[in-house]
Formats: structure tokens, C-alpha cells, sequence
């Protein structure tokens, strides 16, 4: 089977099939940036996009994205070696301690910019409530997704 | 017994350059059970700074990274020694053949403990290159003048640290004979460029990209998927073993039966899954695991009836018979580390050459003792096994023990081929350190004026240093003689009274213990905290006023916290209405980091929740290093005091852990998160203390005291919920 990943076609091998997106991605694909926390989409450390949608890789049987486009940390950023606005803003923010959950913070920050531009403190709470980060950066994650959202309206 | 030699570490770089070096020895010191405590010298911290043939600057890091950033401040020390900028230190997580043993990342130790020898590696560096210098250009000493990645003359000749490398490097060469350089850190006339400076953490743009920083992310061929089955506590006895079908399990490779040890490696991580799900382990237990055990050993009232507790901390002229003004107990719940990364660990052995190998990597605290037990565990010698540490997903005290590396060794060993041993959620809480429970009785009396006669704070908790599984069962008593540092600390109160007493017990409880953020300080504050505020209430006092009021004049660093921390409160308006409140606690962590906190609690009688609305946070550890990353670490410090106070409990019952994942076990989310106020109090002229593990203790009491001025409950139990506020 095949599926598309950070706009690469790539192939899952035959013992591979009874794994979820993300054993897939981790230890056969070598995407080792989305990430295994609690297994029960609880915690978004494992937030990828399917077909544009959030989502908790560590729920979804491989089989089931057949032929899909999913998205990870590892393909937001530009090819030039630039980052994503969320990734600088992350940075110029220094939000992240020990780092474990940020990839998945940073996918579903990037899930709510698309779907609201403009995201008050109580949109953003409201999304990023599905995203633990025991480290507590929450405040910073905040200004993080502040800044960028500005960023993101001046590129569009 | 291993011999390190600082050659054989500099030769492991490569960049030895012939005659330049002496020789030092470094035996290791007396085997401890655990964990590592070597504190730093300047030999050993000699051997983390170096100039690359290429003239750019390596440091090893010392230190454990998990979120604290502490090497960033190591580096900021050796950039100022060296006139570079800190973003031209090139850090590298050092394996355990690179350089000598370090202590344990712990204790909120790093910068107190590793900041003065790194700069004296640093400028020791520095001066031996000052010397090649005046060689080079055939100048005295006195004349060559630092400048920004080397030298320079007045005469404006310029000689860069990648000219005096001369293609070979340079390593420091420490002659104890010789005074040490001037320490430009730790100079308060300097105008420093890069300590005090809010530096970017090393290593952050990895952590933004999904770039391997993680155990679990190190690539490794051939690697098969192992787990072992854990115990609800550390001495249960396997009583029965069913592995009924597990090896017509789908992609099942070997089950691994050793003496109290089950385990099974499978060629994915799905088939492990599957395959775990058919082994049954019934055990045996030496104490019943519930929540009645624990209130029933931990029950302070009980204990002081029984007179004077194990530990008396503090015993000046105590009375016994007085007519308290304060008379309240506290109790605090057991809580879980949750860090965010389920452990991994990877073994792989080597047989092929004439020597067997053995390398381990891991993220963890104690990168030397995961050595020592693995040479313990597998009868190998030290010197053939190597661990390769690994960027922690959050540690918070909680990973210093040989546990799912030993998991991954036996099974690797087994099947001689690299495993990988990635924990569940559920595994992780199974195999809790915890905070233990803790009960507090807090006395306190005040003459007519409203000052303080006496002081009586007696508490029972769980061991923390000294827990069971820690020590073997023969060293256990002997070291129980002494007083469990983890157990005593926060103990000590800052407020004077004429007649004092401090005194605890310590108990097993029938979980497994150890340290966890702050060990006992959070707590024991928690306790002080709230009786002094309920006084302050009572006497009709500005618990601010009333606190520094009756500070002990040696805490005028704890004082200072405290007023600050009432003014930057007062920047932000308390909502008016009902159901709102502001609270204030302050502590002292080792009596080296103060902190004070303020909290604006809205105790909503609509949703029937407790939520709090704004905090604020002053804190004095020294000289700031990095006063962003002193913020980041009271931020963190801050969402753990919310949980603490109203959140996480750590469930057992019928024999089992009950907590097994984030929806029963509940820690901060955003929604729970305020807006945060931080002050800095830098003190320029003191050394650096810790800040990894000092805010969080006096949020807890802060939060508690804010809800009895919004709506006159006193907390007397942690976590506090909402229902309990009905009670008034």
C-alpha cells in the first residue's frame, strides 16, 4: 500500500500493515518527529494532518490512509530551509522546554490558523486544549500562535 | 577498579596535540548504589572544554537536558570566559566514554554546583591560549589583549583561537600550582556580554522541526521491539506467569523467562502489543495497595499521640500546652511525574570482536549509574559498555533508575539483536516514583500584639531519598538512622517565634516513592503557608504585612520576594464580584532559591469550578544567568503548582495503580493556564542557585489562600475541588 507523506509517495511494507500512522511514520518511514505519549489520543503528541485535518496518528490504523496525504512536523517548512511561521514564532518565543509535545502543538496551532486566522485567547484555548504539555508552556505556546497568525495574514 | 585518565578522553576527540597536556587521574570514588554523586572539580570539568583543530569551541555538556536548559547557562559561563558569543559553542551530549563520571541532573543543582568550575576550565582555556599567543607574535603576556574569538595587540595585530589551534586543537592545560585566572563570570565590575543575557536555548531549533533529539528517534538497523511485563509496585513477587498463545502471535519473535522477569520481543510494535495483551502475571504483595493503607500510615495525628516524632528538625524551648491560635492539618495526595515522553531505551550487543560490548541509549538522569547497574545486571565490566544519554522528554526527578534499560538489555541480550523498549503510558504510570502522601499538623500561637510565641509543624509523608527500592534491603536500616534530605526539605520555617518545634516521621508506603519536583518542600510549604495566612485572616492582617512582619531577620531575600511579588499582583485588578480572591505564599528551596507567589482564584458558583485567573511570580536565585530561561522555569514551576493544588491525585485501589493515562490521571491543560506575571530578582554579586523546581512550591498554598479570600474555605487537602469549597 502507499500514501502520501509531506507530498512524497511513500511505499509501507508488507509488515507494516497491522501498524498505526504513527509506528508507521516513527519506525518504518524514519519520521521521527511526530510522537508516542499516551496512545489513547489524549495528549496530541502524535497530531498529524490527514487530508488537512488534526488528527492523532497514534489512533489510526495504517490501512485506513491508503492513498491519503497526511502531513507531519517534518513538511510544513519551506524547502529553502526557512521555517514555517509557526516555527519561528515558536522560536523567537523560546516556547518549548523539553520539546516532547511541540511538534504536536505546533500541527494543531497550524490546524486552527487555517480553519480561524484570527484566533482570540478563547479560540485558542479552546483548540489547544487537546494538547498537553506537562512541561507548561502554555502561556508562550499563546504568544507563539499570536505572532504568527500576524505573520501568516501579512504572507496571504 | 576503572582508571580514567583525562588523556584517554581528550585522545577519544581526537584532538590531543602532542606535549601540550598533563596527565590527570581520576579514580572512581566509592561505588554508590545510586545515583551518581560526583560533584564537579575543576579536573573533571576540565575535560568538557576544547578548541577544535578548526578553532571552534566544544563543550561537552555536563548536564542532562530536559527542558531546564542548564547546559545553555554552562555555555553562556564559557562563552563570557572565552570573548565568544554563545551561539558559537558547539554542545555535544557526551557518551559515558567520553568523559569522567558527573553527578546526577537533580536538585536543582547545575548552575549552583557546575557554574564555578566551568568557568574555571573555561578561563584556564583561555589564559593557555594567551600564552600561545604572546608566542606567536613574539609579544609579553601583558600585551595580548583579549578580543572576540581570540587576541589582539594595541598595536591592533589580531591572532584568532583558530590561528593558535594551528590545525591540531587545543585542551586545556590545568597546572593546580597555579592560581586560578581571573573568572570574568563571576566578576561584578564587568560588563558581561553574554551571562545575564537572555540567550536562546541550544538546540531549540531542533525541538520546532521534528528533528531526532530522543531516544526513540535514534536510528538503529535491524532493531526488534521488546517490552517486559512491570509490577504495580517494585517488591511484589511474580506469583504466577500465563503466556498462553503468545507465539502465534504475528510477527512474534522470543519470550524472554528470567528469575521475576517476563518479557517478549515481537518485529513490530503492534505484533509487541498483541503479544503482550496474552501474557497473564498474577503477584505477590508484601502490603495491600490502596488509598485506606495510605491515609491509615499517614495520619499525623495519630503519630503525635504517640509523642515525639522520628526526626526532630527543630526543639527550642517547645511547649506542648498553650492556647493555639492556629491549630490545622493538611493533607497532600500522591502525585505522578507524568512526563510527556513514555521512557525508551535501545540495547544492542556486540560479540564479533574479541571484546563484547555493550551500548545502551537513553534518556535519563543519571547517565553513569544506568552504566554501573548495567555492568551489575549483565556480570560485564564497566569498561565495556557504553550509554549514549538522550535528550529527556521532561524528567521532573523521576528518571534515575536502571529500569527500562534494563528491560532493553536482557531482552537484546536475549535475542542478540538491538531492542527497543518503548514504554506505555500505562507503564509509565506503574512504574511511578511518586510524591508521597503527606500529613501536616500545624500549631502555632501569638502573644496579645499578634507576634509569634510558638511554632509547631509535625508531618508524616513517605520516604523520598531513602525509599525502599532505592537501597538494597541490608543498607536500608543503617541509612534510615539519618534524616531523608528529601523528607526534610522545605521543613524549616522563616518566621521567628520564641518557642519552636519541627519534627516528622517518615513511612513506607505501599507504592513505590522517590523524588519528585521540589521532593517535600512543596508540601511542607503548602502547610506553613496556609496556617500563617489562616492566622493573618484571624487577626484581620494583610497576610503580606503579616508575613514579613514576622520573618526571621535572616530571610531578607525571602522578605524582598514576597513584597515584590504584591506589588506585580497589584498591576493586574482583581475582578470585582463575588467568588474571587487573591492569595500569597512564599518559600525557600535549600535556603538558596527564594521565591513568593501571588494568585487571583475565581471559585465560580455557575460552572462549579475552581479556575485560576492570573498568577504572578517573584523569584531571587542569584546571579540571573538567563533571565528567559529563569522565566520559562517559573512558568513551568507555575503549571505544576496549579496541578498540584487542584488536579492530580495518584489512584490506587484493589491492589492496583488505577492512574494508567491522561483521563485519570489529570494534569494542566491551556484552558487551565492564566496569564503569568514573572519578576527576576537578579543578584549579580552571588553565585548562581538552581530555578528548575522552585516556584511550583509555593503555588499550592498561594492557590489555597486565594480561595479562602474569595470565598472563606481553608483547604485542608490537596488537590482541592470544588465541592470542597462548600463546605464553609
Amino acid at each position: 500500500m502507499k500514501l502520501t507523506v509531506n507530498g512524497e509517495q511513500r511505499q509501507v511494507a508488507e509488515d507494516w500493515r497491522d501498524e498505526t500512522l504513527l509506528t508507521v511514520l516513527r519506525e518504518h518511514l524514519g519520521l521521527t518527529g511526530t510522537r508516542f505519549s499516551c496512545g489513547i489520543g489524549q495528549c496530541g503528541a502524535c497530531l498529524v494532518h490527514i487530508e488537512g485535518a488534526p488528527v492523532s496518528s497514534c489512533l489510526v490504523p495504517i490501512k485506513d490512509v491508503a492513498g491519503k496525504n497526511v502531513l507531519t512536523i517534518e513538511g510544513i517548512a519551506p524547502q529553502d530551509g526557512s521555517l514555517h511561521p509557526l516555527q519561528q514564532a515558536w522560536l523567537d518565543a523560546n516556547a518549548p522546554q523539553c520539546g516532547y509535545c511541540q511538534s504536536g502543538q505546533i500541527m494543531q496551532a497550524l490546524a486552527l490558523l487555517q480553519r480561524n486566522p484570527e484566533p482570540d485567547d478563547a479560540d485558542i484555548d479552546a483548540a489547544m486544549s487537546a494538547n498537553l504539555c506537562r512541561c507548561g508552556t502554555y502561556d508562550r505556546i499563546r504568544t507563539s500562535i499570536k505572532s504568527a497568525a500576524v505573520v501568516m495574514k501579512e504572507i496571504s | 577498579m576503572a582508571i580514567f585518565t583525562r588523556r584517554r578522553f581528550l585522545a577519544a576527540t581526537g584532538v590531543v596535540a602532542g606535549g601540550v597536556t598533563a596527565v590527570y587521574v581520576f579514580r572512581q570514588r566509592a561505588e554508590a548504589v545510586a545515583p551518581t554523586f560526583i560533584f564537579p572539580d575543576n579536573e573533571a570539568a576540565a575535560t568538557w572544554v576544547q578548541i577544535r583543530p578548526d578553532g571552534s569551541c566544544m563543550m561537552y555538556f555536563p548536564r542532562m537536558d530536559m527542558g531546564q536548559n542548564a547546559n545553555t547557562g554552562l555555555a553562556q559561563i564559557v562563552a563570557e570566559e572565552l570573548n565568544l558569543d554563545v551561539g558559537e559553542i558547539d554542545g555535544v551530549l557526551p557518551s559515558t566514554s567520553d568523559v569522567p563520571p558527573f553527578a546526577v541532573t537533580a536538585g536543582s543543582m547545575s548552575l549552583t554546583a557546575f557554574s564555578r568550575p566551568v568557568a574555571v576550565a573555561a578561563a584556564t582555556l583561555r589564559e593557555n591560549l594567551r600564552q600561545r599567543a604572546a608566542g606567536k607574535l613574539n609579544k609579553p603576556l601583558s600585551e595580548i589583549l583579549d578580543d572576540a574569538g581570540g587576541f589582539r595587540t594595541a598595536g591592533g595585530q589580531v591572532v584568532s583561537y583558530r590561528d593558535l589551534a594551528n590545525g591540531a586543537g587545543a585542551v586545556i592545560e590545568l597546572d593546580e600550582s597555579k592560581e586560578i585566572p581571573h573568572l570574568y563570570t563571576f566578576d561584578s565590575s564587568r560588563q558581561k556580554q553574554q551571562v545575564g543575557k537572555s540567550a536562546q536555548p541550544l538546540g531549540m531549533r531542533a525541538l520546532v522541526t521534528g528533528a531526532p533529539v530522543y531516544t526513540g528517534d535514534v536510528p538503529m538497523d535491524d532493531v526488534l521491539y521488546g517490552r517486559a511485563v512491570l509490577p504495580p509496585v517494585r517488591n511484589a513477587r511474580m506469583a504466577t506467569v500465563d503466556t498462553t498463545g503468545v507465539e502465534r502471535v504475528k510477527g512474534f519473535v522470543a519470550l524472554v523467562e528470567q528469575t521475576e522477569f517476563v518479557g517478549v520481543v515481537c518485529k513490530t510494535p503492534s505484533a509487541l502489543d498483541a503479544a503482550m495483551a496474552k501474557i497473564k502475571v498474577t503477584w505477590d504483595l508484601q502490603q495491600p495497595i490502596n488509598q485506606q493503607e495510605i491515609d491509615r500510615l499517614v495520619d499525623v495525628d495519630a503519630a503525635m499521640s504517640e509523642g515525639n516524632l522520628e526526626h526532630v528538625l527543630v526543639d527550642e524551648a517547645h511547649r506542648r500546652d498553650v492556647n493555639w491560635a492556629v491549630d490545622l492539618r493538611f493533607d497532600v495526595q500522591v502525585q505522578s511525574h507524568a512526563a510527556q515522553e513514555a521512557r525508551v531505551a535501545i540495547a544492542r550487543f556486540d560479540d564479533s570482536g574479541d571484546r563484547r560490548k555493550l551500548e545502551i541509549w537513553t534518556g535519563t538522569q543519571d547517565p553513569f549509574a544506568i552504566k554501573r547497574f548495567a555492568a551489575m545486571d549483565t556480570g560485564m565490566a564497566k569498561d565495556d559498555i557504553v550509554v549514549y544519554p538522550q535528550r529527556l522528554g521532561g524528567g521532573f526527578g523521576g528518571r534515575e533508575h536502571y529500569e527500562v534499560e534494563r528491560d532493553a538489555v536482557r531482552l537484546a541480550r536475549a535475542v542478540k539483536r538491538p531492542v527497543k523498549v518503548q514504554w506505555t503510558r500505562a507503564d509509565e504510570f506503574m512504574a511511578s516514583r511518586s510524591r508521597p502522601a503527606s500529613s501536616h499538623r500545624v500549631r502555632i500561637a501569638a502573644d496579645e500584639a499578634g507576634n509569634l510565641q510558638d511554632w509547631w509543624h509535625g508531618y508524616v509523608t513517605g520516604h523520598v531519598v531513602l525509599s525502599r527500592e532505592r537501597l538494597p534491603d541490608w543498607l536500608l536500616p543503617i541509612a534510615r538512622l539519618s534524616e531523608d534530605f528529601g523528607v526534610t526539605k522545605g521543613a524549616l520555617s522563616p518566621y521567628r517565634a520564641v518557642h519552636r518545634r519541627i519534627e516528622c516521621k517518615d513511612v513506607d508506603l505501599p507504592i513505590d516513592l522517590g523524588v519528585w519536583r521540589s521532593l517535600n518542600c512543596a508540601p511542607a510549604v503548602f502547610a506553613r503557608e496556609s496556617a500563617m495566612d489562616e492566622l493573618a485572616v484571624r487577626q484581620g492582617v494583610h497576610p503580606v504585612d503579616f508575613k514579613v512582619s514576622q520573618m526571621s531577620d535572616d530571610w531578607p531575600r525571602l522578605s524582598n520576594c514576597l513584597q515584590q511579588v504584591r506589588k506585580l499582583s497589584q498591576k493586574h485588578e482583581l475582578p470585582a464580584g463575588n467568588g474571587f480572591g487573591r492569595g500569597y505564599a512564599c518559600g525557600t528551596y535549600d535556603g538558596r532559591c527564594y521565591v513568593a507567589v501571588s494568585a487571583d482564584v475565581h471559585v465560580d458558583q455557575t460552572t462549579q469550578q475552581i479556575k485560576v485567573v492570573h498568577i504572578c511570580c517573584a523569584q531571587d536565585v542569584g546571579m540571573a544567568v538567563n533571565p528567559d530561561q529563569l522565566r520559562a522555569q517559573m512558568e513551568s514551576n507555575l503549571s505544576w503548582g496549579i496541578g498540584m493544588a487542584l488536579m492530580e491525585r495518584f489512584e490506587v485501589a484493589d491492589n492496583t495503580i488505577q492512574s494508567s493515562n491522561f483521563d485519570n490521571y489529570t494534569v494542566p491543560r491551556m484552558s487551565d493556564m492564566p496569564s503569568v506575571d514573572t519578576l527576576v530578582i537578579d543578584q549579580p554579586d552571588m553565585p548562581p542557585a538552581g530555578a528548575g523546581e522552585v516556584a511550583l512550591i509555593a503555588v499550592p498554598a498561594a492557590i489555597a489562600n486565594a480561595i479562602r479570600n474569595a470565598c472563606g474555605y481553608r483547604a485542608l487537602r490537596l488537590p482541592i475541588s470544588f465541592a470542597d469549597t462548600q463546605q464553609v
